[in-house]
């Protein structure tokens, strides 16, 4: 064990004297361990955000999209086809279902006191019972202020209501919408998704006259189902009704609608959190493997260079484990500053992203980066310096000592 | 002295492969060396000095005959159980220092104690005892290359002296040295032997060195042509 801390101090002693060229090799670890720790790091976040959003969108509600299933994701970041005042109808009558909202949502200027920004607006159909359902089964309630009854009524979310606008928002002020006065009659508890606390509520009507889109039509459905219901039965029937609709409209069968229920939402957002996890992880596996050759090369010379000093040390008694650990410990030693390097840059990358999320309301996250994760970080950076170092520092050991000491550099 | 010799040679052969050449750097030498012996090695450059050397320090094997050392055949043990021998019995001092460059004064002179697995405080006391009786008391947290060279050779000497060998052996350990500095160095190597009783080995072209010497080995052409006292024991293995 002694002899171990003095292989390591030797090792240190070693490193130090190498050249500024050598230490280049570690940039491969450098951002291998930075992707993995980013990635370890904000996963978890991620995670935490996907389900939070996933709660809000609740238990008893499917919800209906335009958009074939591949690109869910795509509809709903860009909008896609809407739905039909038809295909609202179609669904209505499937039974096991209760009532069907319809939800449209983008983004406008706002204008409120002289001051115009950025704002998200939604509109809801019906606009009264969707309120109420939302307060019944998803708990939305107004913090300050009462619920609108009238379509130039709106509710707007914390976010809307005290960071958009430079001055905070009270019940009773008016925001004016693309030339249209509403009165804002309240103002919503938190919603528990920062993207959703960002919108201006408003019917379904009023929605449509501000941006120009079709009556009767919606980007989403939201589906309340009859008590007792079974999620999975009632989205078949729905999807089925809504294909003959569509059919008999379009005259072709193609589905370009997705039923969804908060079960397949999860493995949706899931599946896509997995590849981009992959993704990451292949690049930091791609760069710690050109670090780590990095690593074996900057290892072969440093034991050319070093023949006749590891011929010394073989003639003075050292046995063939003493001359490999020591070189090891060289090889983990350089692993191990690429690794510190690497989980510096990963825990900034991640600490970023979070404090970027809270100043920007759609964009939401929290890093968790764990004493857990740095040890993790830089154990494996050591382990992977070790592996690299491992034929280089056997090739060291292996030297015959004579031969070693002849050797003049 | 009835005890068998600490290393001894039986009819050792050297023979170098170079390309398609064969070089026999040593020819059926037998040589033996009791405790505390001062033996000089003579010859001209390129005889078989270092090679018989390297032989008499275990640091090669041989390409025919054997080498004892302490009584056991070398080619017998494991590399790790050589090298755990030779660094408890055998000293080495080079002619070119070989003083590890990354290492201070201290840390060059603890190596051999750390191969053997000395604690900290014994290779320690150790090594501040030799460091003050060699004079490199005031060295000992230098780098080698802030060092003279008759200091490097001391620390070398010190680094052969650390786990109190039996045997010491010195190739050409003044070669690089003024002549002042080669006799101090010399002196230190006489007092190991005088004063301790120890096992010296020297290759020199030092004449001084040899007269002090009780037994001279002159080798020439990898033959041992005139070994002092053991001729007539040579002559009678032949
Ligand atoms: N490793 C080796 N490979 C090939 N030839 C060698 C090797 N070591 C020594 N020799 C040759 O063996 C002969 C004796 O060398 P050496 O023992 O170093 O002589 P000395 O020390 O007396 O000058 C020389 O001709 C030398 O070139
Ligand atoms: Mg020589």
């Amino acid at each position: 064990m002694e002899a171990l801390k003095e292989y390591f101090h030797i090792a240190v002693r070693n490193i130090k004297t190498r050249s500024l060229r050598s230490w280049l090799t570690i940039f491969g670890i450098v951002i291998g361990v930075f992707l993995i720790i980013s990635l370890l790091s904000l996963s978890e976040g991620l995670k935490a955000t996907i389900n939070e959003q996933l709660q809000a969108l609740g238990g008893e509600m499917v919800m209906v999209m335009p958009g074939g299933d591949e690109d869910i994701f795509s509809s709903m970041m860009f909008g896609g086809a809407q739905l039909e005042r038809e295909d609202i109808e179609a669904i209505e009558k499937v039974s096991g279902v209760d009532t069907v909202l319809g939800y449209s949502f983008t983004g406008t200027t706002g204008r409120y006191e002289d001051e115009a920004k950025q704002i998200a607006i939604a509109g809801m159909d019906p606009w009264k019972e969707s309120l109420e359902i939302l307060g019944i089964f998803q708990g939305w309630d107004v913090a300050e202020g009462r619920w609108p009854v009238k379509d130039n009524e709106v509710v707007i979310g914390q976010v809307v209501a005290y960071d958009v606008f430079s001055r905070e928002i009270k019940p009773g002020s008016e925001i004016i919408i693309k030339g249209r006065k509403f009165i804002i009659t309240g103002i919503l508890k938190s919603l528990g998704s920062r993207q959703d606390d960002s919108i201006v509520y408003m019917a379904m009507e009023s929605y449509q006259d501000v941006t120009g889109e079709k009556r009767g039509t919606a980007a989403y459905a939201m589906v309340k189902l009859e008590e007792g219901a079974d999620e999975n039965i009632v989205a078949e029937d729905i999807e089925d009704t809504l294909s003959k609709t569509r059919k008999r409209r379009f005259g072709s069968d193609e589905e370009d609608f997705s039923v969804i229920t908060s079960e397949k939402m999860g493995d949706i957002a899931g599946n896509i959190l997995g590849i981009i996890q992959l993704v990451i992880f292949l690049f930091a596996s791609v760069a710690i493997v050109v670090g780590g050759i990095g690593i074996t090369n900057s290892m072969f010379t440093s034991v050319r260079e070093r023949t006749r000093e590891i011929g010394v040390m073989k003639a003075i008694g050292a046995k063939n484990s003493a001359v490999l650990i020591i070189f090891l410990f060289e090889a983990g030693i350089i692993g191990f500053i690429g690794g510190i390097g690497g989980t510096l840059l990963g825990a900034i990358l991640a600490k970023g992203i979070e404090l970027y999320g809270q100043a920007h309301p759609v964009f939401y996250f929290t890093a968790s980066i764990t004493p857990g994760l740095i040890i993790f970080g830089l154990v494996f950076s050591f382990f992977v310096g070790c592996l690299s170092g491992f034929i280089p520092a056997r090739s060291a050991a292996k030297l015959k000592p004579v031969e070693a000491l002849r050797r003049f550099e | 002295m009835t005890s068998e010799p600490v290393i001894k040679l039986e009819n050792v052969w050297k023979i170098y492969q170079l390309g398609k050449v064969e070089l026999a750097a040593l020819r059926g030498v037998s040589l033996d060396i009791n405790r505390g012996d001062f033996v000089t090695i003579m010859g001209p450059s390129g005889s078989g000095k270092s090679t018989l050397l390297n032989m008499i320090g275990s640091l090669d094997f041989p390409s025919k005959g054997k080498v004892f050392l302490k009584g056991k055949d070398i080619s017998l043990m494991s590399e790790n159980q050589l090298s755990q021998l030779r660094g408890k019995t055998i000293g080495f001092v080079f002619q070119e220092f070989n003083l590890l460059p990354n290492l201070d004064v201290l840390e060059n002179i603890t190596l051999p104690m750390v191969f053997q697995g000395l604690s900290l405080e014994k290779r320690k006391a150790r090594a501040e005892e030799l460091a003050l009786s060699l004079g490199l008391k005031e060295r000992i947290l230098h780098q080698p290359a802030e060092l003279s060279g008759g200091e490097r050779q001391r620390v070398a000497i010190a680094r052969a002296f650390a786990n109190n060998p039996e045997v010491v052996i010195a190739d050409e350990p003044t070669g690089n040295l003024d002549s002042i500095t080669g006799k101090k160095v010399m002196e230190i190597l006489t007092d190991f032997h005088k004063k301790e009783g120890k096992t010296v080995v020297v290759v020199t072209h030092d004449p001084n060195i040899a007269g002090y010497s009780e037994k001279i080995v002159n080798i020439k052409d990898g033959q041992i042509t005139v070994n002092h006292q053991q001729a007539a024991e040579v002559l009678w293995r032949h």
